[in-house]
């Protein structure tokens, strides 16, 4: 018999493999405008998001349920948060939608991922002192 | 026809069997294709917006009408039918010649091909008569309701024979003029 206090030492390895690990999918989109002076509230970039899902997936589209967590109104970044089965929708309106009030304008997406904490580094903006 | 290729993904389609129901049925006379084509595009593109639109207009097309009855055949490619066929409950109004008709379409069958849904057609047609059996007022007409029972087959294939069949059992309800 082996002793209570003896470990044993041969190492046990195990691979543990998610599949749609998240319901959630979360964005950092940075809204870009032609006048850089133009302030939007929160309120509104969601109103104009939800006008971009609507010309690109009609009435269904624009019931796709999508949060802003997150605004930054002086940088026009914003984190939104939407179901997984819904990113792809969600993505490509953000991809097509092109003009704010006359103006021109682009969301550039800068991190997608199905976890909030992954959003939180960046290795594209880290910064070496 | 000709012998259909692998690579032939979207001709395969499915075809969807719809009646239109108008609380006038005489209103049902002015409908044409053309009107019930317009009306599902319209309603695809205004419930699933550019995406559908795009979708409906390559391989959505109404194969077949009939403006006694109001059953109408619908081809949709096979990979989105669904989609399409989700934004039907959402049709309230045909507009024709110039005129709304309100209606809403009733969809009774979904098929690989015509000839299926017509096999469907003729049994839910006879399963109709046989509905209607019993409401009959007098002897004319239950005479007429069970000769168009016994002649309920599928016949060689024509449209023409198709449409003789189904103005034959309608005869009973609307008496109309037997067209050649």
């Amino acid at each position: 018999m082996k002793p209570a206090d003896q470990k044993d030492e041969s190492p046990v390895y195990q691979r543990v493999v998610l599949k749609n690990a998240s319901p959630y999918h979360y964005m950092k989109v940075c809204l870009v405008l032609e006048n850089e002076s133009t302030r939007l509230s929160a309120v509104e970039l969601k109103q104009f998001i939800i006008t971009g899902l609507k010309s690109l997936y009609g009435e269904v589209g624009a019931a796709l349920n999508f949060d802003v967590l997150k605004y930054d109104a002086d940088t026009l970044t914003a984190f939104l948060r939407v179901y997984s089965r819904g990113l792809v929708k969600l993505w490509s309106s953000l991809t097509l939608l092109g003009s704010y009030q006359n103006q021109a304008c682009a969301f550039r997406v800068l991190q997608v991922s199905p976890f909030l904490l992954a959003l939180t580094g960046n290795s594209r903006e880290l910064q070496l002192d | 026809m000709r012998p259909r290729l692998v690579s032939d993904v979207s001709s395969v389609g499915r075809y969807l069997l719809c009646e239109v129901i108008v609380s006038d049925r005489s209103r049902l006379l002015l409908l044409d294709d053309r009107a019930i084509a317009i009306a599902v595009k319209a309603t695809v593109a205004r419930i699933h917006g550019d995406y559908g639109a795009a979708l409906c207009s390559v391989g959505f097309s109404v194969k077949y009408l009939n403006a006694h009855t109001g059953i109408v055949f619908l081809r949709m490619p096979k990979r989105c039918y669904k989609l399409l066929w989700s934004a039907l409950p959402f049709i309230t109004s045909i507009e024709t010649r110039g005129e709304k008709i309100q209606c809403f379409l009733n969809c009774l069958h979904v098929g690989g091909t015509i000839r299926t849904c017509q096999k469907f057609l003729i049994r839910y047609n006879t399963q109709q008569l046989h509905r209607m059996l019993p409401k009959c007022k007098n002897e004319e007409e239950k005479q007429q309701v069970s000769q168009a029972l016994l002649n309920c087959t599928l016949v060689g294939g024509t449209d023409e024979a198709f449409e003789d069949e189904l103005r034959s059992e309608e005869d009973e309800e609307e008496c109309l003029p037997n067209m050649p």
